[in-house]
């Protein structure tokens, strides 16, 4: 009797421990959510090709520019928006069927000093701000808007340019034209 | 005939002096312009320039912030991490060289965090000399399909400015000249305006 007790404990313990470890890995609820994850999903249509960083009139570093282009690619490539992203000047964008142009401006750029963010915690920020547009093939603006990237404590000033792309592509996922209701509103006069 | 003989010999003699020391100065010359050549900057594009650099951004299956050496060899360039297979750039590809310099912070993150655990603000002491200047050299260049691509290399004060010298030898146009070709252009479109 105290046998078949300690096993029904011992088996409730186990089911407990078994749900608070890997709560989303029953099989039921997995393939539950993948399903209403798929259907709710928009569907990937748009290819995407960046262009280079127009620095604007600002004295830009080129480094920097570089930095937010190539900085950008991969957050775009990573939070997988497009069906695909296309490098500035890549012959692919000529037979692509639904492209969108991503054009970046730096509107402002303060810089910083990772020397004086070190020693005064207050000061030094680095601080960009780029103006984001995305265009349609036929030049219509689909998304526009003002993105920021600021290095206030740790980090090189490079790092600006990391958080302004993860910024930019935050942005973009959730601003409405990516979802399926935009993509029919304001994307309706594409081929 | 003895006279003579010794006369002529005599005359045979001078005429070699001198002939040697014409020869010794020709040498001489020559010596000393092969010499001259040898200093200056190597202008054969076999041979081959290495430095220490770190890999901040842009290369393909490389990691970024990661060390290792970038050389420069025949028609390409390439950057190995120690140990590991290397990843090279076509010369012929790349379409401009910058070069910026930045001041960071030394010891990377072991440090920084040393410094933040440092009682009594010593950290920030310690950061006021812990910096250094480097040299940011930035490539921009084309792959197969035509894309633009942007690698960065963060490098010791003064090497950049080397393997600046070494692509510009290998017919790399630098940002001095595209700023140049950017004015030149300007200055067209002014023109063609007025």
């Amino acid at each position: 009797m105290r046998t078949c007790r300690w096993n029904s404990w011992m088996i409730a313990v186990a089911v407990s421990a078994t749900v608070v470890a890997a709560p989303g890995r029953l099989p039921g609820q997995t393939s539950a959510a993948t399903s209403f994850g798929t259907k709710n999903a928009p569907p990937m249509r748009w290819s995407v090709q960046v262009e280079r960083v127009d620095p604007g009139d600002l004295d830009l570093a080129y480094s920097f520019h570089a930095a937010i282009y190539e900085n950008l690619i991969g957050e775009l490539n990573k939070s997988k928006q497009f069906v695909s992203v296309l490098r500035d000047g890549d012959h692919h964008a000529t037979n692509a069927r639904d492209l969108l142009v991503l054009k970046t401006t730096v509107e402002n750029y303060t810089p910083g000093s990772e020397t004086r963010r070190a020693v005064t915690t207050v000061s030094g920020a680095t601080k960009l701000t780029v103006r984001s547009q995305l265009f349609t093939s036929d030049g219509k603006v689909v998304f526009e808007r003002n993105v920021s990237g600021n290095v206030r404590f740790f980090g090189s000033n490079l790092r600006s340019t990391q958080i302004l792309a993860r910024n930019i592509a935050k942005a973009l996922k959730q601003s409405s034209w990516s979802g399926p209701e935009q993509s029919g509103a304001m994307l309706a006069g594409q081929p | 005939m003895h006279r003579f003989f010794v006369q002529r010999n005599h005359t045979y003699s001078s005429c070699d002096g001198r002939a040697l020391i014409s020869v010794w100065a020709l040498v001489f010359w020559l010596g000393m312009g092969a010499l001259a050549q040898s200093g200056a900057p190597p202008a054969n594009a076999t041979a081959t320039f290495r430095t220490r650099a770190t890999h901040l951004l842009g290369l393909g299956n490389t990691k970024s912030n990661c060390e290792g050496s970038l050389s420069i060899q025949d028609n390409e360039l390439r950057f190995q991490r120690d140990g590991k297979p290397g990843t090279e750039i076509k010369i012929t590809s790349v379409r401009h060289v910058f070069l910026d310099e930045e001041n960071m912070q030394v010891g990377g993150i072991p440090m920084t965090l040393g410094k933040a655990a440092a009682p009594y603000g010593a950290g920030r002491v310690v950061s006021s000399f812990a910096h250094k200047n480097y040299d940011i050299l930035t490539l921009e260049y084309v792959d197969s399909d035509g894309g633009v691509h942007s690698a960065i290399f963060q490098l010791s004060k003064g090497q950049g400015d080397l393997v600046r010298n070494e692509l510009v030898a290998r017919g790399v146009p630098s940002s001095s000249d595209t700023d140049q070709d950017t004015k030149q252009r300007t200055a067209e479109v002014t023109d063609e305006n007025m």
